[in-house]
């Protein structure tokens, strides 16, 4: 009884933070800064309308924009890190060792080591400011993490199983699409969600290569919205709460893959 | 008509398999590292040419610096907290929330969620609650407390503040991998030691703990990372701020003398060192943790 009693309250501790923004996106405006720890009563769904209706298209253009990051970002760097990792875990040879070594060193790079030269390199391109320069930047940085998941599920896949394709004729794609990646799905889901997560909430990068002008995703709209709109606190609630939603419910539908995928990863070392 | 194939990879493999996603990785990560040395040894700042050779320069200068020196401080102190904080809670409340029903399922959602929440969100949430005249001041000056704390705007605190935000979303992450740990003690082990008479804090050091080994290298290493590169957090809340830096990181202050003061060239010495600290502390840590997982 006591364990329960002081999970709880340690519990609800915790909480406080995330029930200051449930309460406030559902509060009357001029009530946040008076009160912002009552109960949102009588609650409105004001904040959210004005957000979504507001004359500049702000949360929609960001969400525009984040959904089309996002998924393209994390759709190709499926493929690519699921096909680099199978090749990396089933080759035998030394140069592949090292290759494996300095992709997985990319785990540990922080973005402000490559963020100034990324911009000089895609102004050259003419890639700067734009949709695609952000998606290949997040593909060319996230692909140590499918990597190191995929070549860890791939092991765990027989490899008399692809042999066994092979002599029957299929290709090395067909074998690896039709009969390897069907089996690989755990590691596809961790790959999706993580990603889809912190691609999502990604913040420097997108404030930096997307630069201040139309193209905004919503963590970096959120962050101009509470400098520009400061006195009106519902909006910036309203906003924050909507930009969660999709992670959350994302992560709530694939809530058993997500721990899963955490904790292989803790096994395995 | 079945030939039979090499099943082990060739270069021509590689080629369709491998390079794709190599391309990508040396295109955005590898050359612009090799770019960042590059400008390091160089003047460079795009409205104030000709770019220049100066060699070490700007690696002398860093030691020099004493602003850089201070950002190396915050950085440590900031990593030594966000390390150690949430180790410490995560292990604690995963020990308390490691057993079944309802009540522990939804308190372990409850310290999962703001992993999933976007660091800005988190931010500005946190900079609401810790306002000089927000929530927690109200409730301290209603408790009778006269001049409650500047949490984020005295400059001997806000530092503090900032990590204790990076320690409360960080913590549900620990809980998940220490949680998925405990499951991985067997059962029996615990009851023989029990039997052997070893009282509970007997049992969790000698079973419990050393079996933990792996988990703890993964929250490490991770925390580790990410405390290195905290950025969004300091942005959003103080800006570097109060007053001269007080909670500026080496991150920080990177993107602050590369794009706001257009120190392009200082600003790369400053990043590769920076790169090559994680490294060395990063590949340390893990030796000595992984070292420890092979002992038991």
């Amino acid at each position: 009884m006591t364990r329960r009693l002081v999970a709880l309250l340690v519990g609800a501790v915790f909480f406080v933070p995330l029930y200051l923004v449930l309460a406030n996106v559902f509060k009357r405006g001029d009530l946040i800064a008076k009160e912002p720890a009552s109960l949102p009563l009588p609650p409105t769904l004001a904040n959210i309308h004005a957000v979504l209706t507001r004359p500049d298209g702000l949360f929609w253009v960001s969400l525009a924009n984040s959904v089309v990051v996002t998924v393209s970002s994390i759709l190709v760097l499926t493929v690519l890190s699921a096909m680099l990792g199978h090749y990396l875990a089933r080759s035998r040879k030394r140069w592949t060792k090292v290759l494996t070594l300095v992709l997985l060193a990319g785990l540990m790079i922080p973005p402000q080591v490559i963020l100034i030269p990324i911009t000089d390199v895609l102004r050259v391109t003419h890639l700067m400011a734009s949709l695609p320069g952000l998606i290949l930047f997040n593909v060319g940085y996230y692909v140590p993490f499918g990597v190191f998941v995929f070549s860890g599920f791939v092991r765990g896949v027989p490899v008399e199983l692809e042999e066994a394709a092979l002599l029957d004729g299929a290709g090395r794609m067909q074998v690896f699409w039709r009969v390897v990646f069907p089996l690989l799905r755990p590691a596809t889901a961790s790959v999706l969600i993580f990603l889809g997560v912190w691609i999502w909430n990604d913040f420097i990068d997108p404030l930096i290569i997307l630069g201040p002008g139309q193209g905004t995703t919503i963590t970096t709209g959120i962050y101009r919205s509470i400098g520009q709109y400061q006195a009106d606190l519902g909006s910036v609630f309203a906003l924050m709460f909507l930009a969660t939603l999709p992670v959350l419910i994302f992560y709530l539908a694939l809530q058993k893959q997500f721990v899963k995928g955490l904790t292989g990863g803790a096994t395995k070392g | 008509m079945a030939t039979r194939k090499p099943v082990l990879p060739r270069v021509g493999h590689f080629a369709s398999f491998g390079a794709p996603g190599v391309l990508v990785y040396v295109c955005f990560v590898l050359a612009p590292i090799l770019i960042s040395f590059g400008y390091s040894l160089t003047n460079y700042n795009p409205f104030h040419p000709p770019v220049r050779f100066v060699g070490f320069d700007n690696y002398q200068l860093l030691f020099t610096d004493e602003q850089f020196l201070a950002a190396l401080e915050v950085t440590t102190i900031l990593t030594l907290i966000v390390v150690l904080v949430p180790n410490v809670l995560g292990l604690g409340v995963a020990l308390l929330l490691d057993r079944k029903g309802w009540l522990y399922n939804a308190l372990r959602s409850v310290f999962f969620t703001p992993v999933i929440l976007s660091s800005v969100v988190v931010s500005i949430v946190w900079s609401r609650l810790l306002d000089d005249a927000g929530p927690l001041n109200n409730l301290l000056r209603a408790l009778g407390v006269e001049h409650p704390p500047g949490w984020l705007s005295d400059p001997d605190l806000a530092l503090y503040s900032v990590a204790s935000i990076v320690c409360w979303q960080m913590l549900g992450f620990c809980v998940v991998v220490y949680l998925a740990g405990l499951q991985g003690v067997p059962a029996e082990l615990l009851e023989a030691a029990e039997i052997d008479g070893a009282g509970p804090l007997r049992r969790f050091r000698a079973v419990t703990w050393p079996l933990l080994a792996p988990s703890l290298t993964i929250t490490t290493v991770v925390l580790l990372i990410s405390a290195f590169k905290t950025y969004d957090y300091v942005k959003v809340i103080t800006n570097g701020g109060p007053g001269s830096g007080a909670t500026a990181t080496i991150a920080f202050d990177v993107l602050q003398t590369g794009f706001d003061a257009n120190h392009v060239g200082y600003a790369s010495a400053m990043a590769v060192l920076m790169l090559a600290i994680v490294a060395v502390v990063t590949t340390v840590v893990l030796n000595f943790l992984r070292r420890r997982e092979v002992d038991l």
